[in-house]
């Protein structure tokens, strides 16, 4: 990624609108071929970064390069990119196979019947053949998705902008497209950027992922590092569930050394603490899924503690349950899967917890 | 169906009679053989039909009625077009009531929009004439045709737009390929209700006409002249037709784009 040069290249991107700063200091590379997403809550401006890049925003300060060109006052339909938008706007008035063909109509080196054959081949892409002759309105949600997805592709943009393009469909079917639009990137080869709000399909989609806050990337990094290396507390609260512990740190020769409410002292190793973190009190962040109940007298593999069940929530794969533990106000929540022989705790219950020191992220209070 | 319901049965039985009456009474008319509008009926004519191409003033102000209705119809459609996407598509300052502004003249009375268009004419020094049966026509249509358009406008996704530009056309083309044929039923409908608005009019026509009357003005001119009544009344027949078919095609034109563009019906004026 870092030997291509990249496809989209934003530097100190600014985006007023009057007084409010929806954009604000946006420095990106999007390298070729990559799925990429800009994950954030509504109005953390990632639909406004995307539709800069499209061309349907002005920006008010800094540059964006397409491919290593300038974009200043290139115009949405000059620009290298497409877009699938959250409404899909199949156009209402035409069959499905003039909505595909539609962006081939200024081909003039094409005849009719090689654009026949492209608007096929892309239908057949997106599972879609046969369908051509169909009136666009009386699609299915999943289906009007897959005829804006191969209108946008038949052109062969350099990268394909997605806009919350899931949003709108129901859970099953949206975690089929997700599956499909992963193997549709890998097939094609075109980078993808995809706004979403949903932490879970960023992480299973993406090669990469900004995560954006009122006009900033708060973190850019691959999923894996995103989960569970969050460099601030906001982060780690929108990827994912965290436990947050209050703390004391104390700076060590080599390592560090936190006391943790509930759990007692324990050493963290720079990677698990930011950088120039200052000495006393922080927050300690802990996933659930790196903490498991011990039953029946079984040793910890790691460190122990206990607590008393508070709440439990049963989703059949697994229980999510929430342990008071001592001298902590709010109850930690762990999950557990539901193994065969493995009893489900009723509330009330006393129950012993495992943890690792390793499974530990140091936030500045 | 009974009981309580009789009686607002009753009451929308005698309202539609009371509406209706009259009109019904026009063909009744038209087709009987006697210059005295009163029961009961003598024969059957339709010699009052076949008088109308004979009666010249009547056939020039019908041709007058029509070029005022079709100008205004094609003057306050385009006008309408104008204001109806600024609204949907675009924010500007005082943008209500600017809105609120343009619409007024559809609450206005029409004598208080005749006597003072009549007045700002003769201060300005400037010859009625069909023309300015046009201008206070249009003046009248227009918000008829915002309100209709409007609804066409604002039924249309502005991600369709922005979809065909990105695709790669231009401003224009997608104007004409994928915003124009959408609300082209709208359009149609706003074409034709202006139409019918204009030929019917009277007041602002009889203040604002000049040499050459339209037909509203030139019937209640000839009001005074107790013969000429039932060729009134065959041509007010025709009129009445007329009327009934463009507003039904227009209220099908105005359907079928809403079905068109897989929206839900919300309004219209049938």
């Amino acid at each position: 990624m870092t030997t291509t040069p990249p496809i989209v290249s934003l530097r100190d991107v600014h985006k007023y609108y009057g007084t409010y700063h929806a954009l604000r200091g946006i420095d990106l590379d999007i390298g070729a071929g990559e799925f990429f997403s800009l994950l954030g809550p509504s109005g953390c401006g990632k639909t406004t970064l995307l539709r800069t890049i499209a061309g349907f925003e002005d920006l008010s300060s800094g540059t964006l390069l397409l491919s290593g060109q300038d974009m200043a006052g290139v115009p949405a339909n000059r620009r290298p990119t497409n877009m699938v938008f959250q409404s899909y706007a199949i156009f209402p008035h035409l069959s499905v196979a003039e909505n595909v063909a539609f962006g081939l109509r200024r081909r003039s080196d094409l005849n009719r019947q090689a654009k026949a054959a492209l608007v096929e081949d892309a239908l057949d892409m997106v599972g879609l053949d046969g369908f051509g002759a169909r009136a666009a309105h009386a699609l299915s949600g999943g289906q009007r998705q897959r005829v804006a997805l191969a209108r946008a592709l038949i052109l062969k943009p350099k990268v394909l902008l997605l806009d919350e393009p899931l949003s709108a469909l129901d859970k099953k079917l949206r975690e089929q497209m997700q599956n499909e639009l992963r193997r549709l990137q890998r097939h094609v080869g075109i980078t993808f950027v995809l706004v979403t709000h949903d932490q879970e399909e960023a992480l299973i989609m993406s090669d990469r992922i900004a995560v954006m806050f009122e006009g900033e990337i708060a973190q850019l990094a691959d999923p894996q590092t995103l989960y569970r290396r969050p460099t601030s507390r906001q982060v780690a609260d929108f990827i994912g569930v965290m436990n947050f512990l209050p703390a004391s740190l104390t700076a060590g020769s080599t390592a560090a050394s936190v006391e943790i409410a509930g759990l007692g002292r324990a050493a963290i190793t720079p990677e698990q603490c930011p950088a120039g973190m200052p000495t006393g009190d922080c927050t300690i962040g802990i996933r659930p899924e790196t903490m498991s109940i011990l039953f029946d007298g079984e040793p910890a593999p790691a460190r122990e503690t206990s607590g008393q069940v508070h709440e439990l929530a049963y989703y059949g794969d697994m229980t999510y349950y929430d342990i008071a533990l001592d001298g902590v106000e709010k109850p930690v929540t762990l999950s557990m899967k539901n193994l065969v022989g493995r009893r489900v705790l009723e509330r009330g219950e006393t129950a012993r917890i495992s943890w690792d020191e390793r499974a530990l992220i140091a936030f500045a209070k | 169906m009974t009981g309580r319901g009789g009686w607002l049965r009753g009451y929308a039985v005698l309202y539609l009679l009371f509406l209706y009456a009259p009109i019904i009474l026009l063909p009744i008319f038209a087709f009987n053989d006697s210059t005295i509008i009163a029961f009961p009926l003598s024969d059957f004519t339709t010699k009052w039909f076949t008088e109308i191409p004979n009666t010249p003033a009547l056939v020039r102000s019908v041709q007058t009625s029509l070029i005022v209705a079709v100008t205004t119809a094609v003057l306050s459609t385009l006008l309408g077009i104008c204001a109806a996407r600024a609204g949907a598509r675009y924010s500007f300052p005082f943008k209500t009531p600017v809105m609120g502004f343009i619409m007024l003249p559809l609450v206005l009375p029409e004598i208080i929009v005749a006597v003072s268009m009549l007045v700002v004419l003769m201060a300005l020094d400037l010859p009625l004439g069909s023309w300015t049966v046009v201008l206070g026509h249009t003046l009248i249509c227009t918000p008829f045709c915002i309100a209709i358009l409007n609804s066409a406008f604002g039924n249309l996704d502005v991600s369709l737009e922005e979809a065909a530009f990105d695709l790669g056309e231009s401003r224009w083309s997608t104007f004409r390929l994928i915003t124009l044929p959408l609300v082209m039923p709208g359009i149609i409908s706003a074409l034709l209700i202006s139409f019918t608005i204009s030929l019917d009019e009277f007041i602002i026509a009889f203040f604002l006409t000049g040499t050459e009357p339209t037909l509203p003005v030139y019937l209640w001119g000839q009001l005074r002249f107790p013969q000429k009544i039932p060729v009134v009344m065959a041509l007010g027949t025709i009129l009445v037709a007329l009327s009934v078919v463009l507003l039904t095609i227009a209220e099908i034109a105005r359907r079928r784009g809403i079905a068109r563009a897989g929206g839900k019906d919300t309004g219209g004026f049938l």
